[in-house]
């Protein structure tokens, strides 16, 4: 009686730790395929990463500065608002730089990211190995490795960082309207958040961003070439693939916080 | 001289499963093992039911599939075994047009011709255009170039297909079920285009067909009939 729940923890853990295997694994094996990239394939892969970067970056900035823009007003606005109250506006730049640029702008730039791209790479790549086309890729001498996971992984990458960097200096400006509709002058504004803006916060920044689109550009295609019975596990890929994303983005989130702390 | 595609007792009715007690088992059930030898400038069909693991031969040849007692050889060497990149370099001497076609959903039938050559050589582009010029005109689908194969019929996909397999104009091609669904003139139109010309030494590509039916138009145009039977390999006469 005892035994069995242990049992089904013991298998639920085997199994949880053989998927964070298998992507791990993944996640190597796609790096290291890089330089294996023959010189022809290279341009080949460049158009595909051009594309997914006017995918993910360029398509996502409407939906960054409209997240970052509302979000940095409402903050800031109701901040001054209540720290007016105690005479202590000044803690504005502090809770800007820690709650926004530091914390959500990351987490809620790769959110947006998991759910436009990490959600259309995984069924991408899943509709790409139940058709057949991954195995004749492998059959025609490309490594899937080589075009269609590096393209996707350094797109996400580098527009997750790009979108990050974007994010920030939106709500930047978004908590200078806020200043100026709530009666604080911007010249005021700029120095209090700008005094408290140091270097390491632009470091932890970019770190954070690098990782989080490493684990959208892995895990979604990791999911999405993992299919083998049909159209109907698509769905279920997807889902993996971005519930996966989003509890990968929380817990290396957290990480980040324990490290710099 | 090194015989183009060799597969050396390989459990074929069992190698979906790939263990080693499957293999025990599939001999116990009374399975056999299959070997056939394809010879230069031939063209041989291997047919056998659903069943009979037939779909897996190209698979196996082509590496992509490791059969745990056996071998497929191609010109000597199991690509399987090969390192990653050899294997991937070894595959593009081998043309493959796999069950199903495989073409890429968001290229056109023009650009899927043209993704091997352009991924895996060193040509030019206007070299690589004419090249691609050349073969979707030996395949009349030029009007179709520009379509996706969602677009394209059956005919105008297996056709493009086939381009594909004949880019680098390779001296063994392996088809997997490549006439299903089509009619028996452009059947053996298709396999006449992947027998090629007969070059200066008086020899046409090796050409290895599996499938479960051959036309009856091509049986003539074959060199050799083999059926899966049990997992071995049956002379299905000329």
């Amino acid at each position: 009686m005892v035994i069995r729940p242990i049992a089904a923890i013991g298998r639920g853990t085997a199994r949880w730790l053989a998927r964070l295997g298998g992507l791990a694994r993944f996640a190597f094996e796609a790096l290291a395929s890089l330089p294996s990239l023959p010189g022809a394939g290279r341009r080949v892969a460049g158009r595909v990463l051009l594309n997914q970067l006017r995918f993910t970056a360029l398509d996502g900035v409407g939906l960054i500065v409209l997240l970052s823009g509302i979000l940095s007003f409402l903050v800031i606005s109701s901040l001054i608002r209540q720290l007016g109250r105690v005479g202590a506006t000044d803690l504005i730049g502090e809770l800007m730089v820690v709650v926004i640029v530091r914390n959500l702008g990351p987490i809620l730039t790769a959110l947006a990211v998991v759910s436009r791209s990490g959600t259309a790479i995984t069924a991408e790549l899943a509709t790409n190995t139940v058709l057949g086309e991954v195995r004749a890729l492998e059959g025609m001498g490309i490594d899937p490795f080589h075009y269609l996971v590096l393209p996707r992984l350094f797109g996400c990458i580098l527009s997750t960082l790009t979108l990050s960097v974007l994010f920030d200096v939106v709500a930047l400006f978004g908590g200078f309207l806020a200043a100026g509709s709530e009666g604080m002058s911007g010249a005021r504004y700029l120095h209090i958040v700008l005094a408290k803006l140091i270097t390491q916060d632009v470091v932890l920044t970019v770190l954070k961003s690098l990782v989080f689109g490493l684990i959208i550009g892995v895990l979604p295609s990791y999911q999405g070439l993992s299919v083998q019975s049909g159209p109907t596990e698509i769905p279920q890929a997807v889902i993996r693939g971005t519930v996966g994303s989003i509890v990968l983005v929380f817990i290396f989130s957290a990480l980040f916080v324990v490290a710099s702390s | 001289m090194t015989p183009p595609l060799v597969f050396e007792g390989i459990p074929l009715a069992r190698i979906r499963r790939r263990t080693r007690s499957s293999i025990d088992r599939a001999s116990s059930e009374g399975d056999g093992l299959f070997s056939v030898e394809v010879a230069p400038h031939q063209t041989v069909v291997t047919l056998g039911d659903e069943t009979s693991g037939v779909d897996s031969l190209g698979a196996l040849a082509m590496g992509l599939e490791l059969s745990p007692i056996g071998a497929a050889r191609v010109y000597g060497t199991e690509i399987a075994r090969l390192e990653r990149r050899a294997q991937l370099a070894f595959r593009r001497k081998v043309g493959y047009l796999p069950a199903g076609e495989g073409l890429l959903q968001n290229l056109t039938l023009r650009d899927n011709v043209r993704l091997p050559l352009r991924f895996g050589s060193d040509f030019q582009s206007d070299e690589i255009e004419g090249r691609v010029d050349v073969i979707l005109a030996q395949l009349r689908i030029s009007r179709a170039a520009d379509v996706r194969p969602a677009q394209a019929n059956e005919e105008e996909r297996r056709r493009a297909a086939l381009g594909r397999a004949l880019a680098f104009d390779p001296e063994l091609v392996i088809m997997e079920q490549p006439f299903d669904g089509l009619t028996e003139r452009v059947a053996a139109e298709l396999l006449e285009i992947a027998r090629g010309g007969e070059t200066a030494e008086g020899g046409r590509r090796t050409v290895l067909v599996t499938g479960q039916d051959l036309p009856a138009l091509l049986r003539a145009r074959v060199d050799r009939l083999v059926r899966v039977v049990k997992g071995q390999a049956v002379a299905g006469g000329r």
